[in-house]
């Protein structure tokens, strides 16, 4: 399965990412739209950490013994059995948590849809490279 | 003489611990045989059960079929009477008897019901099995139900709070603790429970319990409190306790104290017997105690070891993790481990508190044993595998719950194996 890997050397902490994956997954896909008139706005599913000259974008990592799989109690947290992406179907996901408590990571989010349902990177639907990867200006995300 | 059945794997009872074990079992054993014998019509999930009683899930089906060219094989709505954990083999209500290499108890738990006068009869229910669901649903509407009355703020209690809120009802919960989830929440966190409960309308009242209950004929009337208090309500929940589902292995030779003992590879006191989930006692992973850890992610990990084990590989188990995750309105509250440490354990305490959200870490010798975060949730698994992992925090100290705290907080070796690691061992 391709993932996404992280080169901190190269991350200079411009958050471009967080912005296109907000607006990818905005209603409208539109970035102006998306920041002003979507409300609730969409989140970002990667988050930018940074402690001084040291910066990376951390998102899921489909982990292959994923906790929040396992923890999942309602099935909505799955793994794709094509593509191997860990994604949360969100007609089932009934906000338990579960697998905001058992992420390692910290990248799952409570996002207010219709309801409050747990949000994270899915890789862009699988449909070839993600956002935050296409949309790197200095090649800090890769996807391979 | 009664049909004699053969199996490698018996499982007992087929739901969350049985089906990661019955995984577990086909990773390392392709043929041999798994037959699970289950007392439920199908395989549910009980955590659901609140979920789709306030509508917010219609669906109560949770797993699916084991993948592998070899199927285990179900018997549903079948249970298991008598077990012999020497000569290995259990009987069947029908007459059957099954004879197995390796067997696993995974029975769960039951709810606890307290001898109060006046309980028996209509209106009064418990919540933890999917009957219960069905015929709560069908009294509040029936009934035409307003005002109903929970017993007990522990976990269920606030589950079925949760789902009750949803369905608009008028909710009187009653605790005798003086706090709300009381081994997994501070006196501040539960404040913060309880301001959102009261905001959906939820009556609390604490230190207090029930005394009796009252009736006109059959039907309940209300209830009256140990501080006199009366309350009316034509139904209640109750909800102060599971306990493990052992009273069925009594002569099977399994040793069993609160709930099944297993040893550190989930296997009872009778060699080839195994137990995981609600049922079982556990060593506590923080405070080296036996306790009953009926919750989920315990069901996962220790089916997965005792399934392991049973196909013939070694794998440890780490000792259990108290957790907890509920939502209120817009209150989230996450706890996990030892949060209140007794006064003689040289714990420290961080707290950050900002308006309606608030942080604790309980700190032992620069390692995390415990926390409870409100609100601001989201990047508690970070602290949780942290303290899974037995992480010394010397090196990072200084930036825990600061609002950047993060991944890239850690030291840079155990971040690096996090992030590239083909798995996330939790
Ligand atoms: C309302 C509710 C909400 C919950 N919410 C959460 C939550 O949000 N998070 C969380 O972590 N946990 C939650 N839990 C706890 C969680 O559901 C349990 O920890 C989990 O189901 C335990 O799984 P288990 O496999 O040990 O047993 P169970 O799921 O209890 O299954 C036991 C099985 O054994 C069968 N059985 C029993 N006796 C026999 C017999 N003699 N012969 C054959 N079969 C038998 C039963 O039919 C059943 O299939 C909740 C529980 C309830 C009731």
């Amino acid at each position: 399965m391709k993932k996404i890997r992280i080169q901190e050397e190269f991350c200079i902490g411009c958050r471009l990412c967080e912005i296109n994956c907000l607006v990818k997954h905005s209603y409208s896909g539109k970035i102006i739209k998306a920041f002003r008139e979507e409300s609730p706005r969409a989140l970002p599913r990667i988050r930018v950490e940074e402690e001084g000259y040291l910066s990376f974008a951390l998102q899921c990592r489909h982990c292959e013994d994923a906790p929040c799989v396992e923890n999942c109690m309602s099935g909505a947290m799955q793994r794709d059995r094509e593509t191997g992406t860990v994604f949360c179907d969100e007609e089932r996901c009934v906000g338990c948590w579960m697998c905001i408590m058992s992420c390692p990571l910290g990248v799952i989010k409570r996002e207010q849809k219709t309801r409050r349902i747990a949000s994270k990177c899915d890789l862009c639907g699988g449909e070839g490279e993600p956002v935050c990867v296409a949309q790197c200006p200095n090649e800090a995300l890769l996807y391979e | 003489m009664s049909e004699i059945i053969q199996t490698n794997y018996l499982l007992i009872g087929y739901s969350v611990s049985s089906w990661f074990a019955a995984q577990a079992i086909r990773e390392e054993d392709d043929s041999g045989r798994i037959l699970a014998i289950t007392e439920d019509d199908k395989a549910y999930s009980r955590p659901l059960l609140s979920y789709v009683l306030g509508n917010r899930s219609k669906d109560i089906a949770y797993f699916g079929e084991v993948v592998s060219h070899n199927p285990i094989e179900v018997w549903w709505g079948s249970s298991v009477i008598n077990l012999d954990g020497v000569e290995r083999w259990a009987e069947l209500s029908d007459g059957r008897k099954v004879e197995f290499e390796r067997a696993l108890i995974a029975t769960g738990a039951i709810p606890v019901f307290p001898p109060i006068r006046g309980a028996s009869g209509e209106g009064i229910f418990t919540f933890t099995h999917i009957d219960d669901l069905e015929r709560m649903s069908a009294y509040i509407h029936k009934e035409n139900i307003e005002n109903i009355l929970v017993l007990g703020g522990g976990f269920i209690g606030l589950k079925t709070c949760e789902a009750l809120i949803e369905l608009g009802l008028n909710i009187q919960l009653v605790e005798l603790a003086p706090r709300l989830l009381i081994n997994m929440t501070d006196e501040k966190s539960s404040r913060h429970l309880e301001k959102a409960l009261i905001k959906e309308g939820v009556d609390i009242i604490l230190e207090d319990t029930v005394e009796h209950f009252e009736r006109e004929g059959q039907k309940l009337r209300g209830c009256v409190l140990k501080s006199g208090r009366s309350i009316s309500c034509r139904m209640a929940v109750v909800a102060i306790g599971v306990r493990p589902n052992v009273a069925w292995l009594k002569g099977s030779g399994v040793q069993v104290d609160r709930g099944i003992l297993v040893n550190r590879f989930q296997e009872t006191s009778c060699p080839g017997v195994f137990a995981a989930g609600d049922v079982t006692e556990t060593m506590n992973m923080v405070t080296g105690e036996r306790s009953v850890t009926a919750i989920w992610p315990e069901a996962v990990i220790q089916g997965k070891i005792a399934g392991k084990n049973m196909a013939g590989k070694r794998d440890v188990y780490p000792g259990s993790l108290p957790l907890n995750a509920v939502e209120v309105g817009e209150t989230a509250l996450i706890s996990a481990g030892l949060v209140n440490p007794p006064g003689d354990d040289d714990c420290e305490i961080l707290v950050c508190e900002s308006e309606g959200s608030y942080q604790k870490l309980v700190l032992k010798e620069n390692r995390i044993v415990g926390l409870v975060f409100v609100k601001n949730i989201e990047k508690a698994g970070i602290y949780i595998h942290l303290l899974r992992q037995r992480i010394s925090i010397d090196a990072f100290r200084d930036k825990l719950l600061q609002p950047d705290f993060g991944i890239i907080s850690l030291p840079s070796n155990f971040r690096k194996h996090m992030v590239e690691g083909a798995g996330i061992e939790v």
